[in-house]
């Protein structure tokens, strides 16, 4: 079971890798070169691919933590906690990215624009529902205070994506009701980077889910060992 | 073409920040795995014991 495990884990591995290297072609080669903010543009990929990652990476997260609330299964809150973890680390990606986009296209490194707002506020929320899981006590109540906090806490994802169709905002509007507003071979570079990172997401989540299933393999063990040598 | 270093730095930071945090997750997984097989080792010498 374990090498058929690890066998799939190479596979997804490899997929990614071939993954990443077609959506860097198609970002650096195949995209044409935007013509009013020239090659700075090409960070948009990129920027939106994380975001993107940092989504799915919650919503995965919510429904793990309603799984686990209903049939009380470690293996949800597993899941679930990994999937804050890589979601953290995609939504600070995009907005240290789209930081450093809007330097040279907007003038400054941060306004407090409504989507750039939501979503710090979105990562916070994530990084200090990461810290109150440590603080939960047992593993059972820690996995029912993260289970609760990621539900609660995808409340927070749809606003991120409307905020730029509820509030005035200078932040551009790519994925609109008649489509996405970007050329033939921008989108194609667009879709491989969606495409790398939602396999990236997946390795990440199967490593970070294996190292916590040894840990909590480890703490049994050691509970069997002092168990049984107080007997 | 000052602008590229705004573009270097944003793909710089991406697979950096990856790649460290896929470090981590390597070195979380071999620590435990020889936490494990200590642990293992252990159990199996206690029960030859017994």
């Amino acid at each position: 079971m374990a090498q058929r495990h690890n066998d799939l884990l190479q596979t997804l591995v490899a997929l990614t890798a071939v993954l990443v290297v077609i959506s860097l072609y198609t970002v650096f080669v195949v995209a044409p070169t935007e013509q009013t903010m020239g090659h700075v543009q090409r960070i948009f990929y990129y920027h939106v691919a994380s975001a993107w990652v940092g989504f799915l990476a919650f919503l995965v997260a919510c429904v793990g933590g309603l799984l686990f609330l209903a049939n009380r299964s470690l293996l949800w809150d597993t899941v679930s906690a990994a999937s804050v973890e890589i979601g953290l680390l995609f939504s600070v990606i995009a907005l240290v990215q789209g930081s450093l986009w809007a330097r040279p296209v907007w003038n400054t490194w941060w306004t407090w624009d409504p989507r750039l707002t939501t979503t710090l506020v979105m990562c916070l929320y994530y990084s200090a529902t990461m810290m109150l899981r440590q603080l939960g006590g047992s593993e059972e109540r820690s996995a029912r205070v993260g289970a609760v906090l990621s539900i609660v806490g995808f409340v927070n994802v749809p606003i991120v994506f409307l905020a730029i169709r509820m509030w005035r905002t200078i932040h551009p509007v790519v994925f609109t009701t008649a489509g996405f507003a970007v050329a033939p071979r921008m989108l194609l570079a667009l879709l491989a980077s969606l495409l790398a990172f939602t396999a990236l997401y997946a390795c990440l989540l199967w490593m970070r889910i294996r190292v916590t299933q040894l840990a909590r393999d480890i703490s049994r063990l050691r509970h069997g060992l002092t168990s049984r040598r107080t007997l | 073409m000052n602008n590229l270093v705004y573009l270097v730095a944003a793909y710089a930071f991406a697979w950096l920040a990856i790649l460290a945090y896929l470090y981590s997750i390597a070195r979380r997984q071999r620590r435990l795995e020889h936490e494990l097989k200590v642990l293992q080792r252990t159990l199996d010498r206690e029960k030859a014991e017994r």
